[in-house]
């Protein structure tokens, strides 16, 4: 029973988290340019209008499956990390599990953006996957390294195990080299600047997003959202310790999310192949060395 | 008008309510008007107080921002923009030129009024109007939203047979846009 | 009367046949559709005759050779005999009006047989003979189809006598050390060998076996040999025929020579045979997987992934563990599965467009549904993501690597799959997604005998992702006879003490999730179809006229970046390799001077040293 309550509630509440996020990040962004800002439920604001449109224009039925395609796999996701308080699927699948189902929204996004047969989507789905190519070998990288000092590849052990050990036992702590580098994966991960050459409003009029209005940009939003949040969960339970109450949760996702979002407050954005040679060029050394140190 | 106003139904008044909100705006800055939105972009006026927010595209935007003059080749753009946004949307014209001519009324080469092509929810008057101009405007336009008189894109579906035969008196000719609007004026019941 | 005998005489039934037929296209359709049923319900009835054993009436060498029915032989068995009879029934419709379609079905039967003749071999005798018939009739397949096709095919004709000449050296150094041919025998003599003379032996099979299975150094036939000729071929050939060195690969390490035996071969500490095998495995899945990625061939693309893929399973079975072993396994059966899938989809395009080119197709959704969601089926197997088999296998493989302690060879995996992904979309986008040019406006989907072998395809690629467990039994089977511990599974995924994989939650997840989703989507106002044309372009009037679809150089920015190592690393040890094989050939070379005087003095000198050698015995 407390399990079908959590399968309901759960992706209500972190979209609920969600758009309080990104609508934080607005206004963060916006004080740090001195501009007032939107208020912090902007974003409802903004889902709901685009729900509300009368025309959606669709370019075929590819383009519709790959709305559900998009939120259905981040909603898989966001099932199988561990939440306080809700670890059930935990049991059915691993990390190795969660990263690649983190990809399969990514492919949905990029099957339907193909369909919608626009240049500027096209490029900007070959310069997500590029960028893709980019952060995950470092991230992957990461958990490997942690799954091999702990023994399990599932998530809700290795969050365990660094619970067990206090602050201490922390994965950036007691692995600051692979935490560093999963941190700058991560920020890769959420397209933060200066990795957000796929969106690039001003070059490939917002990539993936050109052809995409009313509803099937309302879902994206609400993809996003809840992305973020999974995202950064990710992260929280391989590197920060997991949690184990809501509140500690909630005060870690804000943390993480303020430094991520600091970071691209004050940056341009990289070229692609920039972007890659760096990330290839310090979280992926960084991590080998990380791993190194847990070999020897 | 009036008879709409009091037909709309409780979830209309509240889909308004919050759908007035978050307008994002397509700037077609042909003329010389640009060099006004980003001081109202930025820190100075920073219209993100009212959740209005520059878009890229045609597909994601609520209001097309027309400044400036307008000739016969970019005519046909912001014609062909507008067809390729999504109902409900809004026309701001912004300054004199797109009321009447402006300071171009005797040019040949420019269009003397806007809302003969396309329906104009709001002018903004002035050469150039300024920022605070821009603001008031679009507050205006909120609160048009929110009483419910933001009808403007609906006289397209209406009208169609008006605006095309102007557009197509001035462009000489069709112009082929792939936008079935009779069949989309059925499909919205105008 | 043996079943293995009956399978065989059936495959040479068809050769003939087929030869006898020659100047009939239909007979021989039919006859070769007829051979190939046969011959998959008898290689699916031999489930019950497992462990079942067959001598021919005559000896060699005093030896008595002949066939056996293992788990291993079985498992290859049906998918042969499968994989074939999707391929003609696809071809029936695909071969119509191609020149050399009369030499197509004999040596498709003659390949068959072939291969068929090896797995089931129970001694190294008939193993090299039907080897020799296997690569001969590849020779065959490779050289039909398109200009280009016998230039490639006699490149893999150099590699293949090599390997044929390695192989025949360790068939004469097994001979002469245990005096059998037979594999049990051999087996049971292994232990007594000296540890450098079994590392040498089995060096030998397995340098032997990697030029066939396209590892990394010895793979570059393959690309241009599969891309050249019929793609129906191109589907057979990656998806079976190549996985017969994969066979021979499996066959000796666990089977003739046993996990025992070679774990005990170490280098220095870790390093051991395994994990320099697991090495140049890695190395196949890294460099030909970002070679795809440079392709504007999608056949060419499909055949670099395909010696990509290899490596997954070279990989698994270097990881030694039983959950690698079973990934290395599975991932054969899988990879067929998809890769043949794509390749038919990418037939079905050429049959209909004329082109496999990349930069020249477009938008094919519109026109072509079926083969554009075989493709898709495919491209998420073979970029191994869930809920298809591709990711089962890889997660095996991913799961044994990390819990054995690789990290390197798994993060090797990982770059290997984020490179496929890269190039698989890349393939579906520029043949079905984006702009439909004009000129293939009237482009229809293929009949119904080419659909047929996609969505029995498309069914297996989902439902082994969904049910792994309906292949894990036979792979556990196969584990247990070859003396290594079996997989926990269960029907939908595995279950170990550290965790397990559940693929029936997961798909249910992922269903419920679509299915969420779908509710949103319906609570916004209705979609409406466009035109591709009505699509934004900066406020520019888009028609059939304007050409603006974004294919060519799609990763332009992903090649500056590998170009240097590109450069730097592959290329430079390519051309050192092959200046060393022009340096020595050209030392050979010159033994032949062409003049008699010499010719004279090099017989009488062999003369001479053979009466010398010949005193030294007698």
């Amino acid at each position: 029973m407390n399990v079908v309550l959590w399968i309901i509630f759960l992706p209500i509440i972190l979209f609920v988290i969600g758009t309080f996020m990104l609508g934080y990040s607005r206004k963060f962004i916006a004080r740090i340019e001195r501009r007032y800002g939107p208020p912090i439920q902007q974003v409802f604001y903004d889902i709901f209008k685009l729900m509300n449109k009368k025309t959606n224009i669709s370019h075929g039925w590819m383009h519709d499956i790959a709305i559900l395609m998009l939120l259905g796999g981040t909603l898989l996701t966001m099932y199988f990390v561990p939440v306080p308080g809700f670890h059930f699927f935990a049991q059915y699948g691993d990390m190795l599990v969660i990263m690649y189902i983190l990809l399969i929204p990514a492919l949905g996004m990029a099957l339907g953006v193909g369909e919608t047969a626009n240049p500027n989507g096209s490029i900007g789905i070959s310069r997500a996957l590029m960028m893709l190519a980019g952060y995950d070998i470092p991230f992957v990288l990461t958990f490997i390294g942690f799954a091999m000092i702990n023994h399990t590849t599932s998530m809700y052990d290795l969050m365990l195990a660094q619970q067990a050990g206090g602050i201490a036992g922390w994965g950036l702590i007691s692995q600051p080299l692979l935490g560093i580098a999963a941190l700058i994966a991560l920020q890769g991960m959420l397209g933060e600047k200066p990795f957000e050459v796929m969106v690039a409003p001003h070059e490939i009029a917002t990539g993936p997003m050109t052809e995409m209005g009313g509803k099937y940009l309302g879902i994206m939003m609400i993809q996003h959202a809840i992305g973020i949040v999974v995202e950064l969960t990710i992260y929280i339970n391989l590197f920060l310790g997991g949690a184990v109450n809501w509140f500690e949760y909630i005060v870690k996702l804000f943390v993480l999310f303020t430094m991520l979002l600091s970071v691209n407050a004050v940056f341009g954005r990289f070229r692609t192949d920039d972007a890659v040679r760096f990330m290839w060029k310090i979280p992926l050394p960084l991590a080998i060395i990380g791993i190194l140190f847990i070999i020897f | 008008m009036d008879e709409k106003l009091t037909q709309r139904s409780v979830w209309e008044k509240i889909a308004a309510k919050l759908s007035k909100r978050s307008l994002w705006m397509l700037h077609y800055c042909t003329g010389c008007g640009a060099i006004e939105l980003p001081p109202t972009m930025t820190a100075r006026f920073d219209m993100e107080r009212f959740g209005i927010n520059p878009m890229v595209t045609p597909r994601q935007a609520d209001i097309l921002l027309i400044t400036g003059y307008l000739s016969v080749k970019t005519l046909k753009r912001v014609v062909l923009t507008y067809e390729q946004m999504q109902a409900p949307k809004y026309v701001v014209g912004f300054g004199s030129c797109t009321i009447n001519g402006g300071m171009y009324w005797n040019s040949y080469a420019t269009m003397k009024s806007l809302d003969r092509y396309i329906p104009v929810e709001t002018y903004i008057a002035g050469c150039m109007p300024r920022p605070e101009a821009i603001i008031h405007s679009f507050n205006e336009l909120i609160a048009k939203i929110d009483r419910g008189e933001a009808n403007s894109w609906k006289d397209y579906y209406k009208n169609y047979d008006f605006y095309r035969k102007n557009q197509e008196h001035t462009f000489e000719g069709p112009i082929e846009t792939y936008n079935d609007i009779k069949a989309d004026a059925a499909l919205f019941r105008i | 009367m043996s079943i293995v005998l009956n399978l065989l005489s059936i495959a040479l039934a068809g050769v003939v046949l087929n030869v006898l037929f020659s100047k009939s296209k239909i007979v021989q359709k039919y006859v070769s559709l007829l051979i190939f049923a046969g011959l998959t319900y008898f290689s699916f009835v031999m489930y019950s005759q497992v462990g079942e054993h067959f001598d021919f009436p005559f000896q060699i060498a005093g030896q008595s050779i002949g066939f056996t029915i293992t788990w291993l032989n079985y498992y290859f068995g049906i998918m042969i005999t499968g994989i074939t009879l999707l391929t003609v029934i696809f071809s029936l419709k695909y071969m119509e009006g191609k020149d050399g379609s009369t030499h197509y079905y004999t040596v498709l039967s003659l390949k068959t047989f072939g291969m068929l003749g090896v797995i089931f071999s129970s001694d190294l005798i008939t193993f090299f003979v039907f080897w020799e018939i296997m690569s001969w009739s590849t020779f065959g397949l490779m050289s039909t189809g398109g200009k280009d096709a016998p230039k490639s095919a006699f490149k893999y004709f150099v590699f293949a006598i090599t390997a044929s000449m390695i192989l025949m050296a360790g068939v004469v150094l097994s001979y002469s050390l245990f005096g059998s041919f037979d594999f049990a025998v051999i087996h049971d003599k292994i232990g007594s060998l000296s540890l450098p003379m079994t590392g040498f032996l089995l060096s030998i099979f397995i340098v032997s076996f990697s030029v066939e299975s396209a590892v990394f150094p010895v793979h570059s036939w393959l690309p241009d040999g599969y891309s050249n000729t019929f793609t129906t071929f191109t589907a057979y050939l990656s998806g079976i025929s190549t996985r017969i060195g994969i066979y021979g690969i499996i066959l000796f390490l666990f089977g003739i020579f046993g996990i025992q035996t070679v774990d005990k071969l170490s280098i220095i500490g870790k390093i051991n045979f395994r994990y320099v095998f697991g090495v140049f495995a890695a190395l196949t899945m890294v460099v030909p997987t970002f070679t795809a990625l440079y392709q504007h061939d999608a056949k060419k693309l499909i055949a670099w992934h395909s010696v990509g893929q290899g490596g997954y399973m070279l990989i698994g079975l270097a990881s030694g563990s039983a959950l690698g072993i079973a990934g290395g396994m599975f991932h054969v059966l899988n990879h067929m599965a998809y890769v043949v899938l794509i390749v038919f989809a990418i037939a079905a395009v050429e049959h209909r467009t004329g082109t496999t080119n990349l930069n020249k197709l477009g938008g094919l959704i519109k026109k072509m549904p079926v083969s554009y969601l075989a493709l898709l089926f495919g491209i998420i197997g073979l970029a191994g993501l869930p809920p298809m088999n591709g990711f089962v296998s890889k997660w095996f493989i991913y799961r044994a690597l990390i819990l054995g302690g690789y990290p390197f060879l798994a993060i090797a995996a990982v770059i290997g799959t984020l490179g496929t992904i890269l190039s698989v979309y890349k393939l579906i986008h520029n043949m079905f997604l984006g702009q439909l040019p004009e000129r293939y406006n009237n482009v229809k989907e293929v009949g119904f005998s080419m659909q047929l072998p996609m969505w029995i395809l498309m069914i297996v690629v989902l439902g082994l992702g969904i049910f792994p467990g309906a292949a894990m039994g036979l792979i556990a089977k196969i584990q247990v006879a070859l003396g290594l511990t079996a997989v926990p599974y269960s029907l939908h995924g595995i279950q170990t003490a550290s965790g397990q994989l559940n693929m029936l939650v997961v798909s249910a997840v992922f269903i419920g999730g679509i299915f969420v989703t779908w509710i949103i989507y319906l609570l916004g106002s209705r979609r409406k179809h466009v035109s591709q044309y009505n699509n934004y372009a900066a406020g520019n009037f888009l028609d059939k006229k304007v050409a603006y679809n974004f294919n060519y150089e799609f990763y332009a920015a992903m090649e500056h970046v590998i170009d240097p190592y590109r450069k730097k690393i592959i290329q430079r040890t390519e051309q050192g390799i092959a200046g060393l094989t022009d340096a020595v050939s050209e030392y050979i070379r010159r033994i032949y001077t062409g003049m008699i005087n010499t010719y004279g003095i090099y017989v009488i000198t062999a003369f001479i040293v053979t009466i010398i050698i010949l005193k030294e015995l007698i």
